[in-house]
């Protein structure tokens, strides 16, 4: 009895989730996917900073084609079941035009197919190489950089202008290094590389002297850690400063999350490190930002605070960059239809944006250039800009 | 080979100082206190809390975080304790610990953030100095004399005689006029005090970080569970065995397989020899 | 009842529903097997998020990269379930209650280290694809009727399980392990027997999980799902069958109901576990069933167990005289 009662009582519960209205169909709307709390918060909060206000700006001027964009925001927490949950609510409930995100690879790996499924454009900003593929998720578009982008970026600053070619490869035990390490090596072979050593170490490890010590033995003459992990990458530098040991360090962008410089046992522990970065990001030979960088930089000046930008900026550009592209899809396409806004996508060669000047084909929906990648040294941050590798 | 020996010294100090602190509370309570670990967690951040936003120096940032850690252990008796061995149902407290122990390091997470943050450092000392650093002996040295001052508190004090005999028979104690509910509190508190100095030595090692106490609440229970529950010998022994195990198998194995070889280890131990290296055989509760 | 919840498809406002009701079901049918261990039996399994990660590896491996039939890689999951919880229990069943509380969290955290490392197999960080059932199964709504019918069944076992004498001697071990073997309860036997039951589950869950998600990486499997379905049957209400199931209902529900108890996350999930824990450790469940009994006195008959001490009791005084 008791069981069919409470069976009852569920049921009840669900009727609830039914009665819940579907809005009107005037303003664009656009789903965010933002892990804006959980363990790889911090991107996603600074990438939110850019979405928000690209869309007030937007609202602000009248809207796209006089329609005002209505912003669906959920915080995923970095979980997959979540954000799958979310993307499916997305997409039925919310039913939106758009959906920007999720932020992590894992979540993406797992709501890309759902929202293909449905037939929404999406725009993936993660960076593992298996999110996109014009076949099976015809309507997903890459606004970031791919992984590999940054590997070969690094791989070929260390082999070719460091002339350095004992690397060691230096992975965590998450998901995402495991992965990267991987591709690391994989493309090193491909330029004839093997590395001398390589290892995968616990994100949480708490010294990794023994590691170092051992990259030392096998002749490694340049690091290349594929990490996100800011601890981890502080105690790789901290380890090779207090053994004295002059090494490049050659990796990963969170090599210069301005988070190191706090963690590090002395300053000049920093130098001699060099990250993949961005182009829009960096200082020209003029020592100033691009003009667009610059620009967003001093419009949301206020918003971030009114001091020095303390974070990566470039987080913020690429939020700001997919409103603005939906924009420009919208614009293009008359609409939001999603066979129209697809159509105009996959016939962009070339959109400007903060973050980079996207392009993409009916072949590929990698949209971020290679040439939009530079190497940066790692301890060179003042006020959103990083200084260029020298070449 | 060295320095690989000193690293899982001292990350081994760190879970012995928490398997002392599950000793502590389990000699008056008979209670596994998921919340141990935290305790060290908490002494480890507040102690970078205090130097590094507060500006306070250390000398008067590590009584702060002894008292923080003390009475965060107060509350986890007054909290998920007391209420809860009254009741018989045997189980309760590990569900009332585990909460606890959610609570505090979901709350740490919102408040203190999700990334490791930087520990300040406590002497002067040149960073070049290679094993003979301060983050590898101030945790093992901190740990031997808490091991130290344990004994002579058992021994010597009077207040260390009552946690022995509460230890022995609690309700012998209790019918002896011993305030029981007094002493647990206290234990209580002395094991917080002891797991935030731990994690206050030991912090320029882990970093100021909000998921360490799961961490150390599992590893400080196989380093007990190894040398044994209730013996404080067996603490060390135990949490120096796991910590080498570790570090020597990262350098051997890789890094990939870390809980698959210190649980493995463990669950050996516990086949061969249940009560662990220096327990005392375990009679089973009617 | 049963009837109402299969129409569910057709009077649901949308595939979200539809998603998160079979998203309930996937894990009712692992906590179903779940509560029999933690609530029926006592032993505090944290970490049975591990055996839900290899059922559902399992299942992605063989029915995707082999190609088997998803209904036989279904099954094959089950198995692999069972025999895991069986490699699990045999050691850590004979543990104390913290021991093995300790036991399962490093078995998850093991599990989770393991499908990392074995990237040629698990497809490490990146993951894998997962295949769908095959037609009539294939669509939201028919992948949604058959969870119905396994969850169905599944609970309609654990029923029978807990009904039956069966059930009086698992609560037995758990009040009272010594008096309980004392009257001829097979004391481990019997624990191992039901753990590698919830292994199943788990395993068969596991397999639908993946399947529901689409795509499963090592992010999905963390330790604190398996904390959560945990707390799902401590606040339901121990030795109970309905608890537990309304507990999994709505704490799945409930945060994408509310948005920011979605912001406290696990803190939310602590602070009601502690509440219950210190308030009422019987359960929310088990409030909810003495309130409905009360408004319904004629059918106040409660299918809830409690162990009959007096019976053990007279028992041990009479194995003791004997």
């Amino acid at each position: 009895m008791k069981f069919r009662t409470l069976l009852a009582t569920c049921a009840i519960a669900m009727l609830g989730l039914a009665a819940l209205p579907a809005t009107a169909a005037d303003p664009i709307r656009i789903g965010w996917l933002s892990s804006l709390t959980g363990a790889l918060s911090s991107a996603a909060i600074a990438e939110n900073q850019g979405v928000q206000f690209a869309v007030e700006e937007i609202n602000q001027a009248g809207g796209i084609n006089g329609r005002k964009i209505e912003l669906f925001t959920y915080d995923t927490q970095g979980d997959p079941t979540k954000a799958v949950n979310f993307a499916q609510r997305l997409a039925f409930v919310d039913k939106v035009h758009f959906v920007i995100g999720p932020v992590n690879s894992g979540e993406s790996l797992a709501t890309v197919p759902i929202v293909a499924k449905a037939g929404i454009p999406n725009l993936i900003i993660g960076t593992i190489d298996e999110l996109v593929d014009p076949k099976k998720y015809p309507r997903a578009f890459r606004a970031i950089n791919t992984n590999r982008q940054w590997i070969a970026a690094a791989n070929d600053y260390a082999l070719k202008t460091l002339k350095h070619s004992k690397v060691a490869v230096i992975g965590d035990t998450s998901g995402y290094g495991t992965s990267s390490a991987k591709t690391a090596a994989e493309l090193l072979e491909k330029a004839g590389v093997k590395p001398v050593f390589s290892t995968l170490v616990d994100p949480n490890k708490t010294d990794l002297t023994d590691e170092l010590a051992k990259a030392k033995a096998a002749g490694a003459d340049v690091l290349m850690p594929w990490s996100a992990a800011t601890g981890l990458l502080a105690r790789l530098l901290n380890a090779r400063g207090d053994m004295g040991w002059k090494v490049p360090v050659v990796g990963h962008p969170a090599l210069m999350a301005p988070a190191i410089r706090k963690l590090l046992n002395k300053p000049e522990y920093w130098t001699e490190a060099y990250a993949a970065g961005y182009v829009s990001m960096t200082a020209g030979s003029d020592g100033k930002l691009p003009i667009a960088t610059k620009a967003l930089i001093e419009r949301m000046r206020s918003k971030l605070g009114g001091n020095e930008v303390d974070f990566m900026f470039w987080w913020v550009a690429l939020g700001y960059d997919t409103v603005r592209i939906v924009e420009h899809a919208v614009k293009k396409a008359g609409g939001t239809e999603p066979a129209a806004i697809q159509k105009v996508l996959e016939t962009t060669p070339e959109l400007r944006g903060v973050y980079a000047t996207y392009g993409w084909t009916a072949e590929d929906r990698n949209g971020f250039p290679d040439v939009g990648i530079i190497m940066n040294l790692a301890d060179s941050f003042k006020d959103g800009t990083y200084k260029p590798a020298q070449r | 080979m060295l320095g690989v020996i000193v690293t899982g010294l001292a990350i081994g100090a760190l879970y012995a100082a928490t398997a002392l602190a599950y000793n502590v509370m389990y000699s008056t309570s008979k209670v596994l206190s998921v919340t141990t670990g935290h305790l060290a967690m908490l002494g480890g951040v507040f102690g970078a809390w205090f130097v590094t936003a507060l500006g306070w120096p250390p000398l008067l940032a590590l009584p702060a975080a002894l008292v923080v850690g003390a009475f965060a252990g107060w509350l986890t008796d007054v909290i998920a304790i007391r209420r809860v061995l009254k009741r018989s149902d045997e189980h309760l407290w590990l569900l009332s610990t585990l909460a606890l122990a959610t609570i505090v390091q979901q709350g740490v997470g919102l408040w203190w953030g999700t990334e490791p943050k930087p520990f300040p450092r406590l002497l002067p000392q040149d960073f070049s100095s290679g094993i003979a650093d301060q983050k590898y002996w101030l945790p093992i040295a901190t740990t031997v004399l808490m091991a130290l001052a344990l004994e002579l508190f058992y021994r010597r004090t009077l207040y260390g005689k009552l946690f022995i005999a509460m230890s022995e028979d609690t309700f012998a104690a209790r019918a002896r006029g011993i305030e029981t509910d007094r002493i647990r509190s206290t234990s209580f508190a002395i094991a917080g005090a002891l797991g935030a100095l731990a994690g206050f030595a030991a912090g320029q090692l882990t970093f100021a970080f909000f998921a360490l106490g799961l961490t150390l609440t599992l590893n400080g229970f196989i380093a007990l569970a190894v040398g044994g529950l209730g013996s404080n010998v067996g603490a060390l022994v135990g949490g120096a065995a796991l910590g080498l195990l570790n570090t020597i198998s990262a350098n051997l194995i890789g890094g990939e397989y870390q809980n698959t070889v210190s649980v493995g280890a463990l669950m050996l131990i516990l086949l061969l020899k249940p009560e662990g290296i220096f327990g005392a055989r375990n009679v089973r509760p009617v | 009842m049963l009837g109402l919840l299969a129409t569910l498809p057709w009077w649901a406002g949308d595939q979200y529903q539809i998603h998160l009701a079979a998203l309930i079901a996937v894990y009712w049918i692992l906590v179903a097997g779940l509560n029999l261990v933690v609530g029926f039996t006592g032993q505090l399994s944290i970490g049975h998020v591990g055996l839900l990660a290899i059922g559902a590896y399992a299942f992605a491996i063989l029915a995707g990269r082999y190609e088997w039939s998803p209904w036989i890689a279904l099954l094959a999951s089950g198995s692999i379930g069972g025999v895991c919880g069986l490699l699990l229990g045999l050691p850590s069943l004979r543990l104390p209650g913290f021991y093995f509380a300790m036991a399962t969290m490093a078995f998850a955290l093991i599990v989770a280290e393991i499908t990392l490392a074995l990237g040629d197999l698990t497809g490490g960080g990146v993951g894998l694809a997962v295949p769908g059932f095959s037609a009539p199964f294939d669509s939201p709504a028919g992948f949604y009727l058959l969870l119905l019918g396994i969850a169905a069944l599944i609970t309609w076992f654990t029923w029978n399980v807990a009904r039956f004498p069966w059930g009086r001697a698992l609560v037995a071990i758990r009040d009272n392990p010594v008096a309980a073997e004392s009257v001829g309860v097979p004391v481990f036997r019997m624990k191992l027997a039901v753990f590698v039951l919830s292994g199943i589950t788990a395993g068969v869950a596991g397999a639908l999980f993946a399947s529901l998600q689409s795509y499963i990486t090592p992010d999905t499997f963390v330790f604190e799902l398996g904390l959560f379905f945990f707390v799902c049957i401590i606040i339901g209400g121990r030795s109970s069958i309905v608890g537990p199931l309304v507990g999994t209902a709505v704490l799945t529900a409930l945060p994408e109901l509310v948005a920011p108890l979605a912001k406290l996350g696990n803190l939310f999930y602590g602070v009601l576990l502690l509440a219950v824990v210190l308030l009422v450790p019987e359960g929310i469940g088990r409030l909810f069933e003495v309130l409905l009994a009360r408004l319904r006195p004629e059918r106040a008959a409660s299918h809830v167990l409690e162990p009959d001490t007096e019976r053990l009791a007279a028992a041990i005084r009479k194995g003791r005289d004997a």
